[in-house]
């Protein structure tokens, strides 16, 4: 267990290495992010000071090593910008991405499944096919066109929800929330939901082809032999087999949902940290778009972690090859 | 969100409080969805155009700019040279800070010196660097030296924010944008702020000017142009800024929605570069030739001469622009009435081509932004077709700024299109940094890539920057603009208008052409 642990911080370590080392490259290619800053009334010597000041000036090889060493001391630097360590400027912005995203993967998750199993279990059936048509719309049509749309009719032209921002939050465990109030339930379950229309067509296609498979599989012969009741053949032993994909991709969506949920938060205007990163990208604010993008990677792996030990407790024969 | 509601109880409460809060026009409190914020609450941090609009809100600056960029009074009451490089600027007196300290020259005079201590990367040195020395001559009298003649240091100082001397040399970012540091004299006083959030401002009631309608202002930043719409039709907001032109066509035949137009300072210019040869050669018959045609101005006429800025305006700008014939508004200080609108004659433009040696014409590469001002990448497009009408083959690459101005600065662009505005009123800004030859020592010509340089243009411009007779700078100003747009240095195209959007008979918003959207100019309709 420990050497599986060890060997996953090291996995990361070379993913952050080689991920810093592409965004540095990629900056330098583009250009110096003074140009794109700086004040059109200036003058050269400005321009020249401020190079030197942000050690632009220097070897690219220089920059990185001086950033790489400040990282090891703990430091991730300072946003051009904002002049905000990055680390708490990111930090900020987490609790909003991050229930906006829990909050799409539960619907996405209760919706789902339910729904992917339904379609599974009686693939003839017309509801079955509805479920199916719908779920190719939930992937197939991009993000912000039904974003616009869900505002158009529910905040527009309905008046019911508001039309985008975030709701008044209180404070959990360190972090800012607004799901801890109805009215702030009423800003999210827009961006949410448009957040969760991709997972949630891919849930529903996910669970149905692994549902339809298991249907007809020995063990659900057996269990009904048995004289189980459907709901149990269902709820336990066909859920409990197919969910090793689900799982997978669950973990996957997670991370993505977390660090790109860039579109959503751009048309509902949702203060997280896709628009932060997408601001800092287009004024080449390099200490924001690195510890970002570092950040990202030890979500992932730790995302991964967790699927991998979910996996053991779903299923003990991967538990003794772990352990092996 | 940083404000953290205490919502006390029961769910009923926190439903009637959600109505107050995202409801509608209340009289007290105006909601505006805007398309940028500030960088920082800190008013020495940046130039930034949005960063200066939001927080003139919280402090005053010592000239203020009417909105047509007019100088007048701000903390300031008056302002004179005494000599050649002094000005004298006489304090407004009885001024209070938010913290109920008074305002004196000692106030300005910090503010000054602690510009170059703390500016960031869009540095606000720019407005100072013509400043050598302050002296405070009495409790409301200032004496700035300045390092040469500046007659243009009033309009320099229209950026210069006043912050109270009390706040100290240490105070950066993080403590004005907890509020702690955040004391100026402005109409409004802060009560919080997020990056990329909400600057949420309240009513200061000891303010020296008019008094305010508005109890509560929030100033929420809504970049998505979308979003924004949508902001303001579901009654989240109750003013929007630069809607974009397909919304302004619908909108006027919205019954819900007052809208604003406004000229602004921002022109589009193409930029012909004519160093000795081109960083991409121009293609005659598919093969690349080592002379720079742009060099000729018969050429550049040429390439005027086949732009219909008409049909720019009319149909790509959907009618938010002007034709323009110099690269700021005429009746900005040095701009040149005279000037004759320019005229789109194709058959002379092919004529051009013919006696410069171009019979077939030629390919160029051309370059421009498509993320900048309102309709740049659309421009961009329509002029390519507009010269390939003359027999021009040019492929147009519209860019994102983030890639476009590196690579400009870098020189490696032959043909251009940029926007600039001249967020001072007056000539010397534009034509300093864009006509004079590049001069590092002068610090003139600074954004002059184009390797354009006229000794005529050059001894102009050196004269009027030291000239402090504004009727004889005016004149030499007015020659520069003559002397340079008639020899195609740069080429304008058009100036783009704006638009603000507003519920229906709720407020009015008089349009200033910088832009900027000053909560307290708006008025509630009555």
């Amino acid at each position: 267990m420990i050497g599986f642990l060890i060997q996953r911080v090291l996995q990361a370590l070379m993913v952050v290495i080689a991920m810093s080392i592409i965004v540095f490259l990629g900056v330098y290619a583009i250009g110096n992010p003074i140009d794109v800053m700086i004040d059109p009334a200036s003058d050269q010597a400005l321009r020249e000071a401020l190079i030197h000041r942000y050690g632009l000036d220097r070897p690219l090889y220089e920059q990185y090593f001086v950033f790489m060493n400040n990282m090891l001391h703990g430091d991730l630097g300072e946003s051009f910008i904002y002049r905000l360590p990055v680390l708490s400027l990111i930090w900020s912005r987490f609790p909003a991405t991050l229930e906006l995203a829990l909050t799409a993967m539960m619907i996405a998750t209760c919706v789902g499944i339910p729904l992917g199993l339904w379609s599974g279990y009686k693939p003839e059936s017309l509801s079955a096919k509805a479920i199916m048509a719908f779920s190719v719309l939930g992937f197939s049509v991009p993000s912000f066109w039904v974003g616009l749309l869900l505002i158009m009719t529910f905040a527009v032209e309905l008046g019911w929800l508001p039309s985008g921002g975030r709701g008044p939050t209180t404070q959990v465990l360190g972090m800012n929330l607004s799901i801890t109030s109805l009215e702030g339930w009423s800003y999210i379950i827009l961006p949410a939901f448009n957040l969760a229309l991709f997972k949630l067509g891919l849930l529903i296609r996910l669970t149905r082809a692994g549902t339809v498979e298991v249907m007809s599989s020995d063990y659900v012969r057996f269990a009904r032999a048995q004289g189980l009741s459907e709901s149990k053949v269902v709820g336990l032993h066909v859920l409990k087999n197919i969910s090793i994909p689900i799982v997978t991709v669950f973990g996957l969506e997670l991370g993505s949902t977390l660090a790109f949920a860039v579109v959503t938060e751009t048309v509902f205007n949702w203060p997280g940290m896709g628009k932060l990163i997408i601001d800092s990208i287009t004024v080449l604010d390099r200490p924001v778009m690195v510890a970002y993008l570092i950040l990202v990677v030890f979500l992932f792996v730790l995302i991964n972690l967790v699927v991998d030990l979910v996996y053991g407790q779903l299923d003990p024969r991967i538990r003794v090859k772990a352990a092996s | 969100m940083k404000q953290n509601f205490k919502l006390g109880g029961s769910l009923v409460a926190a439903l009637v409080l959600g109505t107050v809060l995202g409801g509608s026009v209340s009289a007290q409190t105006l909601t505006m969805g805007l398309r940028a914020g500030p960088d920082s609450i800190d008013p020495h941090w940046s130039t930034l155009g949005s960063q200066a609009e939001a927080l003139r809100h919280i402090f005053d600056t010592l000239v203020m700019s009417d909105e047509n960029l007019g100088l007048k009074p701000g903390l300031a009451t008056s302002w004179k040279p005494i000599d050649e490089t002094t000005w004298e600027f006489k304090i407004r007196e009885g001024v209070k800070f938010h913290d109920g300290s008074e305002l004196t020259a000692e106030d300005v005079k910090f503010s000054i010196d602690r510009i170059p201590v703390v500016t960031g990367p869009m540095s606000m040195t720019i407005y100072t660097k013509q400043v050598a020395e302050t002296k405070v001559a009495d409790k409301y009298t200032l004496h700035v030296k300045t390092k040469a003649p500046a007659p243009t240091l009033p309009n320099d100082f229209i950026r210069l924010f006043v912050v109270s001397k009390n706040v100290g040399m240490e105070a950066r970012n993080e403590q004005f944008n907890s509020g702690k540091a955040a004391i100026g004299t402005g109409p409004y006083k802060f009560v919080s702020w997020e990056p990329k959030g909400d600057l949420v401002l309240e009513r200061n009631d000891s303010y020296w000017g008019a008094k305010q309608p508005w109890q509560k202002v929030i100033r929420k930043e809504i970049p998505s142009d979308p979003a924004r719409m949508a902001a303001l039709k579901s009654g989240q907001v109750d003013l929007v800024n630069y809607v974009p032109a397909t919304d302004y066509a619908a909108m006027q035949k919205d019954k819900s929605v007052d809208t604003f137009v406004a000229d602004s300072v921002y022109f589009l210019n193409l930029t012909p570069n004519v160093k000795e040869t081109l960083p991409r050669k121009v293609k005659v018959d598919g093969k690349e030739i080592d002379a720079n045609p742009l060099r000729d101005p018969k050429v550049r006429e040429a390439m005027d001469l086949a732009i219909d800025r008409k049909t720019l305006v009319r149909v790509v700008l959907e009618g938010l622009g002007r034709p323009a014939n110099q690269l700021m508004p005429s009746n900005f200080f040095g701009g040149n009435k005279n000037l004759p609108e320019r005229p789109y004659d194709l058959a002379k433009a092919k004529q051009l081509l013919a006696d410069a040696g171009y019979p077939k014409g030629f390919e160029i590469d051309f370059h421009c932004t498509n993320n900048r001002l309102p309709g740049d990448g659309a421009v961009c497009e329509a002029l390519s077709q507009m010269w390939a009408r003359a027999g021009l083959k040019v492929n147009a690459n519209a860019l994102n700024g983030t890639v476009f101005f590196p690579a400009q600065q870098k020189g490696e662009f032959s043909l251009w299109m940029s926007g600039w505005g001249t967020l001072t009123g007056e000539a010397s800004y534009t034509y300093g940094s864009l006509v004079h030859t590049a001069d590092p020592q002068l610090g003139l010509g600074a954004f002059n890539k184009q390797g354009y340089s006229n000794p005529e243009v050059d001894k102009l411009l050196q004269e009027g920057a030291r000239t402090m007779d504004d009727t004889k700078r005016r004149a030499l100003f007015e020659k520069v603009t003559e002397v340079s747009m008639n020899d195609r240095a740069l080429i304008p195209t058009v100036q783009i208008q704006t638009v603000w959007a507003a519920k229906k008979g709720a407020i009015t918003i008089p349009p200033r052409v910088d832009q900027e959207t000053l909560a307290y100019e708006i008025k509630p309709k009555s």
